[in-house]
């Protein structure tokens, strides 16, 4: 008798969002089997790569590979176009470092500038990271969701202290994207998509963002919500955690020691750019294997290398 | 050293004492024993321990609990204060009402009393006799005479084999010391008080033959925050008085945790021995002995339920054990006390039974109450909830069960919660929300007229299920509706205000703020998820459960509508639910009457696993999920709803 797989779909499937506007816009979520089971039925929207790009340019930008492909740029709008280049990229996630008031305090009208800029220069839908700052990130969500209405963009993102005023804002009263920011915990992302929707936000307008961590640093726990996450949206129709997710990778694997420690400081450990790049490939390539819907990437062959990896498992 | 004097509001008494510079006021209430409310053992957190500085000068910042107004106004946190002069200082009523005018679940209204008879009757009925080996003996003996110089004692011991059959007969020291007085001024007529076992009858006592006091046995319920007790008949089980007080150790913190830093600490065990027995339960005893004039003397029997920590400080055992890794108390059981050796005031013989301890966190009190609450006789399962500074669980039927405790924290007595009280007078106990004016309706312990002071737990549940009710907060717990009793403060933080400052006792408003939803919110999810774990962890949900038990002093004023609807009790037919009033207090009760209920008792604990729910994996998930309103799985709670 011949092998007769089994075919898992499930009834239950993960919400599909669609970010920015025209022929770049970009849907991620939408498929009802997990990550990459092709086998089991067809994934409709292959996961999605953004290039961050941080508020304060060229300086942060230090490694040969990326000052090689970002050569002659001269603002954040001239790297957001580059950027758009990006082979495997599809959208720009600007993410204002500069905003945090404990760091450079640049004015809420300065990013919303930037952001402007930038939109006006580009076609990719655009994601807006934050500060960490929660008070100045509400503020500075709210006049961006206002200043970019009708792009269609997702800020990145609501949490626990600010989902009240980002989600009216961003949520209804722009109709853009909303994120929602947990920290690693499969309840708490439940509890705060539950208050978002029940506030007016639809589901449909939300993208999960659960926490992250660089690979070797408490990955465990990222691992372990993500395939709960799945597991309740898929087997349990759990319609509160249907939403897709989006994780920040880069500037978890560009903050630990293994990419910042200098070859000449740490000779046995090898070339800086290649561990940096290494770091956020696995990290990319663990997140996506998890349920990721959607990563946010920096290095240029980091992105080429997951890129080619969405490619051969779809 | 400088003079300290204390007085008190609405009292004429006033209390010296001499403190060391830099001590605080704390130290130095406690050292003098004026009893000042400081739930966190003083460490400035709590804020319940302010008093008024009358006259003189003390040193300590303004914390975040006192605004600058009443702090010009010479409020201060006793625990923050160092004296640095002689120092006149009014303690505040609502500091010092915790101790005299508590509402437990003491027996001391029509509707107690019928639980706690129902609860002896149905012990009863389910084949545990009350029925003890004690017994009066009258004897009659002849007077000594030059030719019959039979001793004092040999003479009684012939007297009671003449007139009770037994083997032996046993005279300790008590009665010996004082038998040729007695024996004299009765005219060698004489009653005989004691227990016949194995044909031993083992004397307790000699009275003069025309003594008519019957004999005493007497229970103490010892909880973390209240002591209650009753003195019975022995023979006919008749309550003969009862009482209630705040536990003396109260001023050493709110919760077993620092009570145990607290005996820890230098002379820590002493302080924390006296501070019950000295202090709590022989003023409660003589008490009691005064109503119902019966000398304390006459008490042959006692039996003492509490949890693991309480009994541990009873004895002047070390209880840090019990609060480190691997939890391991000196002792489960303990038998042969005696009450002379504790110094409680009753027979020196009089043995002193103690409900076992299953755990660290499960003790007698719950080996006492799961006794009264009869799950053990049933063939369906039930569940018993004792809901208290630890909340502790017991669930099973006659063939296995099983015990955990979580820590609920000090919110369910109104720690933790900044207009949070006991409740005693002025305690706001039950609250409603109009949906559309979004006014609350209170209802206030103590007499007519009576202004709010603050919060009790039975008030907190209601408060919080019905600003979710009404909508006016999230399932999180915070404010998303705006109006007139929605303030909020400099750092945004939101308040709904129960009582302007013109309409409480206090001049003070009283509002619960987000803080305090949150606070509450964790210590309903411990119990739910508590429940839920347990349940789970026998692969059972609660759809099986046809009988739950609520005890605890907190339980009577529940409202088991909302308590449902914030999540903290399942959401199953409200039937189900019974209130068993204070099941400690009957299980002691039933033990010292019975030696059946005693051995009963011992069985049941020995039989009960217990679980440790501070080691389970899954029991830190299912608690943030649990903290949610009215649960992160809205599905376990379909009857409750916004409207």
């Amino acid at each position: 008798m011949p092998f007769v797989p089994k075919k898992q779909a499930y009834n239950a499937k993960i919400n599909e969002v669609v970010l920015g506007v025209g022929e770049k816009a970009t849907a991620i979520g939408g498929q009802n089997v997990l990550p990459f089971h092709t086998f089991d039925a067809e994934i409709k929207n292959a996961p999605k790569i953004g290039v961050e790009l941080t508020d304060f340019g060229m300086e942060e930008y230090t490694m040969p590979g990326e000052q090689a492909f970002y050569a002659g740029c001269e603002s954040v709008v001239d790297m957001a176009k580059r950027a758009e280049t990006m082979e495997g990229a599809s959208f720009i996630c600007l993410h204002f470092e500069g905003a945090d008031p404990n760091g450079a305090n640049k004015s809420v009208e300065e990013c919303v500038k930037l952001a402007k800029d930038v939109s006006d220069a580009t076609t990719m839908p655009l994601v807006i990271m934050g500060c960490k700052n929660v008070e100045k990130d509400t503020e500075l969500f709210n006049k961006i969701a206002e200043a970019l209405a009708g792009k269609n963009i997702l800020v990145l993102s609501a949490r626990d202290e600010n989902y009240k005023t980002v989600g009216a804002s961003a949520g209804l009263a722009y109709n853009q994207k909303v994120g929602a920011e947990s920290a690693v915990d499969i309840n708490l992302a439940k509890q705060l998509n539950t208050v978002m929707t029940q506030l007016g936000v639809s589901g449909q307008n939300i993208v999960m963002n659960i926490g992250s961590a660089a690979v070797g640093y408490g990955y465990e726990y990222v691992a372990s919500t993500l395939d709960r996450i799945k597991d309740a949206a898929l087997k349990q129709s759990d319609a509160m955690l249907q939403m897709p997710i989006m994780t920040p990778v880069s500037s978890d694997t560009w903050g630990v020691k293994e990419a910042i420690m200098p070859e000449a400081d740490m000779p046995e450990w090898g070339n800086q750019e290649e561990r940096g790049v290494e770091m956020e490939i696995a990290t990319a390539a663990a997140v996506l294997a998890g349920g990721s819907d959607a990563v946010i990437m920096r290095h240029p062959a980091a992105i080429k290398a997951i890129a080619a990896m969405i490619n051969a498992l779809m | 050293m400088y003079q300290v004097t204390f007085r008190f509001e609405n009292s004429d008494n006033e209390v010296k004492a001499f403190a060391a510079p830099d001590t605080t006021l704390l130290e130095a209430a406690r050292a003098a024993n004026v009893a000042i409310d400081a739930p966190c053992s003083g460490n400035g957190s709590c804020g319940k321990c302010r008093v008024k500085l009358l006259e003189g000068e003390i040193e300590g910042p303004q914390t975040g609990h006192i605004t600058p107004e009443e702090y010009a106004d010479g409020w201060r946190l006793s625990c923050a204060s160092k004296i640095v002069s002689d120092v006149t200082i009014l303690v505040p009523d609502i500091a010092s009402a915790y101790q005299s005018r508590m509402k437990t679940a003491d027996l001391s209204s029509g509707e107690e009393m019928a639980i706690f008879e129902k609860l002896q009757a149905d012990v009863q009925a389910a084949g545990v006799p009350f029925a003890n080996d004690f017994e009066e003996v009258l004897v009659q003996m002849e007077e000594p005479t030059l030719d019959d110089t039979l001793p004092d004692t040999e003479r009684l011991i012939w007297g009671v084999k003449a007139a009770i059959e037994c083997e032996d007969v046993v005279l300790p020291y008590y009665v010996v010391r004082k038998l040729a007085a007695l024996l004299r001024k009765s005219n060698f007529a004489v009653k005989v008080v004691g227990e016949l076992k194995d044909g031993v009858f083992h004397v307790y006592d000699a009275v003069p033959g025309d003594d008519a006091v019957p004999l005493a046995g007497c229970a103490i319920d010892i909880g973390t925050t209240t002591v209650s007790a009753v003195l019975m008949d022995l023979k006919s089980g008749k309550l003969l008085a009862k009482a209630s007080s705040g536990n003396g150790q109260i001023r050493y913190g709110a919760d077993v945790i620092n009570r145990i830093i607290e005996q820890g600490k230098p002379g820590g065990v002493k302080r924390l021995q006296d501070a019950i027995i000295k202090e709590t339960l022989v003023p409660i005893i003589a008490a009691m002995c005064q109503s119902a004039n019966v000398p304390a003397k006459r008490i042959l029997r006692m039996c003492i339920a509490s949890n693991t920590t309480m009994n541990h400080l009873l004895l002047g055992v070390d209880a840090n054990p019990v609060r480190m890794e691997p939890y391991i108390p000196t002792f489960f059981s303990w038998r042969n006390l005696k009450a002379g050796e504790l110094g409680l005031p009753a027979n020196p013989n009089a043995r002193v039974l103690l409900a076992p301890n299953i755990g660290s966190y499960v003790g007698g009190d719950i080996t006492a109450g799961t006794l009264a609450s009869l799950i053990w006789d049933k063939d369906e399962f039930s569940l018993f909830i004792d809901l208290g500074t630890n909340g502790e669980l017991v669930f099973g039927n006659r063939d296995f069960m099983m015990s955990c405790a979580c820590s609920a924290g000090p919110a369910f007595e109104g720690g933790d919660i900044s207009c949070g009280m006991r409740a005693t007078d002025g305690a706001i106990e039950a609250v409603t929300i109009d949906k559309d004016t979004m006014r609350p309706t209170l209802k206030i312990v103590g007499g007519e007229g009576q202004k709010p002071v603050g919060l009790c737990g039975s008030g907190i549940i209601d408060v919080i299920a019905e600003l979710y009710r009404t909508s006016i907060i999230s399932a999180k717990g915070q404010f998303v509706r705006e109006g007139a009793r929605v303030l909020r403060d400099k750092h945004g933080m939101g308040r709904y205000v129960l009582a302007e400052a013109g309409e409480s006792e206090t001049g003070r408003e009283i509002a619960i703020t987000e803080v305090d939803i949150e606070s509450f919110i964790r210590a309903k999810g411990a119990i739910f998820s508590a429940i839920h774990v347990m349940l789970a962890s026998l692969d059972m949900d609660v759809s099986v459960l046809e009988h739950v038990y609520v005890a605890g002093g907190i339980g009577s004023g529940i409202n088991m509508e909302n308590a449902v609807r914030i999540g903290m009790l399942p959401d199953i037919d409200r039937s189900l639910f019974e209130y068993i009033g204070n099941s400690s207090l009957s299980g002691a009760y039933a033990m010292a009457l019975s030696e059946a209920a005693d051995e009963k008792v011992h069985e049941l604990a020995s039989n009960m696993t217990y679980m440790e729910l501070s080691t389970h994996p899954g029991y830190m998930d299912e608690f943030v999920a649990a903290c949610f309103l009215p649960h992160t799985d809205a599905a376990l709670f379909p009857s409750s709803v916004q409207e």
